[in-house]
């Protein structure tokens, strides 16, 4: 088992509110991601399920049992630091052994020397090289077993510390920006390894990062977090096709949402930059922003579709996509438009710029979504 | 290929300087050990190793290694300790600490000749704050407490408190006895030393990360023995060993306190190397023992140099 459940989490540092009444259910087995922009609060809740940090109110539940009062060590829970938090000093197999160590051994069995000469010590000796063993193969570190940290480069330590909370069997995972410190490549691998490692033990992980895609790609739920607050929780492709707020639209997905002010008739229906939306929307304001992603947006010359007209004033090129930053005529927003590769555009030039159908997100002006 | 030859002289005057000041006389220390030279002398003549000699045969020499390595053996595992144990108590402390840190360091920043005369009046047999205190004590809790009464074991008849009230306040004479001269000269050695050790020993653990014992925690160790254990002692360990090198070799040239409040005696127990050269190559103006007490006294500190260098260092993770 291991379900998490979080009830009105309210954490303060001296006069700055960090968390305000957050509540989260996390499943057994979920691969949960908490991402939002630095500084939301993602790190001191995680450390807050963790038992390393007190909330000022609220309850973590952990497998239906009030933990707030349990430490940190009785929690039952791994974690993977962002700065991996090795022990410098022990070779990895001695890094990985602690945990077991200080778990299963008696006091007498941990003392050195008098320790080695307790009979029960021999066979947990055994089944912890077994551990070690199993855990550093399925992670592929067997070979560096008696390096120590410092002659590792940053892709083993961080397989070396998943190694640490992998090696017993933990009732949830807890990652605080494990892939961080990584180089863009690696990060990408790894991604698809702890994805994979996840689903091969079952085990509920809960991922802090800050980095939209790693939350994209591997979570099975993500939950965004901006200013201490939980703004939506749900799957990823749920999350970016369908954001409840704007605050939600805007930090998920790069490059980011476009947004163009439009007039909402008293039939409901909607006009911004001199095209009008097919569907009717429910509201009584007037004023509204109408959010596009890049790649809903297309270069058209064809004159019949609906458009406007921009200038095209940075091209990026990514190889599969091209974005291009175009300037609207006689306004200072800028957008992007995904375009293909195929028929290069150059700076400078004026284009048609059109949404693709019924892909435009209508929200109020306070950033509230409407439907 | 054209070669400058201009670096030779930017290093020429510090080489001179380096071989003047510290790598001849250590050579010149050397040659006179082996001679009867005598400062002033017009002429000297080689003795051989006569001077060494004595050193290890004459009752006095030997007396000096003892109390030196007494001396040494004392202050550096006491000091060293006290000073880590009083850095993780302040470290733990949320106010108050820098009131602490001045006072333990005080004995650090005096000058240790004012400090030396200071006890010199508080250890005083007749006159000092201390015995007088202890001689006012007869009879009642002071004498109760000092005098182990509350062990099961010391009878209160028989305790050395009862024995000295019962001989007309026949208290320790301290500096003047030989049974406690030097313990007392090393009780002050490492009242003046632990506070420099624990601002040494607080700097370090200042650098220790924070997530490490976040890490001991989630892998569960849960008393803070467990912690210092994972943690903050192997963290600790060039901290540990600058430490100790500092203090041994700061042990080993003890004199103010020597000099000042024993002059070496009584019966010689409190005779220091340090003091010992003093004595001989100053004041008796020996030259040739002085310099064959110093010799003795380098191979000491380098023989701890190549101790440390080779064996602790290798056990220390940087």
């Amino acid at each position: 088992m291991g379900t998490i459940s979080l009830k009105n989490i309210n954490k303060s540092f001296g006069s700055t509110e960090v968390l305000k009444q957050l509540s989260l259910d996390i499943q057994d087995g979920e691969f949960l991601t908490l991402v939002g922009p630095s500084g939301c609060g993602k790190s001191t809740l995680l450390k807050i399920i963790a038992g390393l940090e007190q909330q000022n109110s609220g309850d973590v539940i952990i497998d239906d049992k009030n933990v707030n009062s349990t430490r940190a060590s009785k929690r039952d829970l791994a974690m993977v630091f962002q700065s991996y938090a090795l022990y410098p000093h022990l070779t990895v197999r001695k890094n990985l052994e602690t945990p077991l160590k200080l778990r299963d051994y008696s006091f007498v069995e941990r003392l050195p020397l008098v320790g080695n000469f307790v009979p029960s010590r021999k066979e947990k000796k055994k089944s912890i090289d077994d551990l070690v063993f199993k855990t550093s193969e399925t992670l592929k570190i067997t070979e560096l077993l008696d390096r120590k940290p410092g002659q590792l480069s940053g892709g083993q330590r961080q397989r070396a510390a998943l190694g640490r909370a992998m090696v017993r069997e933990p009732v949830a995972f807890l990652m605080d920006e494990p892939l961080s410190n990584l180089d863009a490549a690696l990060r990408v691998h790894m991604r698809s390894e702890l994805s994979e490692l996840h689903n091969s033990l079952k085990t509920t992980f809960i991922y802090v990062t800050h980095d939209q895609a790693e939350a994209l790609t591997m979570s099975t739920r993500m939950a965004v977090m901006i200013d201490g607050e939980l703004l939506q929780l749900d799957t990823p492709s749920e999350v970016y096709n369908n954001p409840s707020s704007l605050r939600v639209a805007e930090f998920v997905g790069s490059p980011k949402i476009n947004t163009f002010a439009a007039q909402i008739s008293s039939d409901g229906s909607v006009e911004f930059m001199g095209i009008k939306l097919e569907r009717k929307f429910n509201t009584n304001s007037q004023k509204a922003l109408v959010a596009v992603r890049p790649e809903h947006l297309e270069i058209t010359k064809d004159s019949n579709k609906p458009a406007f007209e921009a200038t095209v004033s940075y091209r990026e090129n990514l190889g599969s996509d091209i974005f291009y930053h175009v300037q609207v005529d006689q306004s200072d927003s800028k957008i992007i438009v995904r375009g293909s590769p195929a028929g290069l555009i150059s700076n400078g030039e004026t284009v048609r710029i059109s949404p693709s159908h019924a892909e435009a997100m209508l929200f109020e002006t306070s950033g509230e979504r409407t439907r | 290929m054209h070669h400058s030859k201009a670096h030779i002289w930017f290093v020429w005057p510090a080489i001179i300087l380096m071989i003047v000041i510290l790598i001849l006389p250590i050579f010149l220390a050397g040659g006179i050990s082996f001679t009867n030279y005598n400062l002033g002398n017009s002429s000297f003549e080689w003795v051989g190793t006569e001077n060494y000699e004595k050193m290890f045969s004459r009752k006095t020499y030997i007396k000096m290694i003892i109390s030196t390595a007494t001396y040494v053996l004392i202050v550096v595992p006491v000091s060293v300790v006290l000073g880590l144990v009083a850095a993780i108590m302040l470290n733990s402390l949320r106010f108050g600490a820098d009131i602490y840190k001045t006072i333990f360091f005080l004995p650090v920043m005096a000058t240790l000749l004012a400090m030396a005369i200071a006890w010199e009046f508080t250890l005083h047999p007749t006159l000092g704050i201390i015995n007088s205190y202890l001689a006012n004590g007869c009879g009642g809790i002071r004498e109760f407490i000092l005098g182990f009464h509350w062990l099961p074991w010391v009878s209160s008849e028989d305790s050395w408190y009862s024995v000295a009230c019962a001989n007309n306040m026949d208290f320790p004479y301290w500096l003047k006895d030989k049974k406690t001269a030097i313990w007392t000269i090393c009780f002050i050695g490492v009242w003046q030393a632990f506070g420099f050790n624990m601002v040494l020993y607080l700097a370090g653990l200042t650098s220790i990360p924070r997530e490490l014992y976040h890490a001991a925690e989630m892998d569960g160790a849960q008393s803070t023995w467990e912690q210092f254990k994972l943690v903050t002692w192997p963290m600790l360990g060039p901290t540990t060993l600058f430490v100790v090198t500092i203090t041994t070799i700061r042990s080993f040239q003890v004199f103010d306190t020597i000099e000042i409040l024993t002059k070496g005696g009584p019966a010689k127990t409190t005779y220091v190397m340090m003091y010992a050269i003093f004595e001989k190559a100053i004041q008796q103006n020996i030259t040739s023992i002085g310099a064959a007490i110093t010799v003795v006294f380098i191979i000491f500190i380098i023989l701890l140099t190549f101790f440390q260098r080779y064996v602790i260092e290798k056990r220390v993770h940087y």
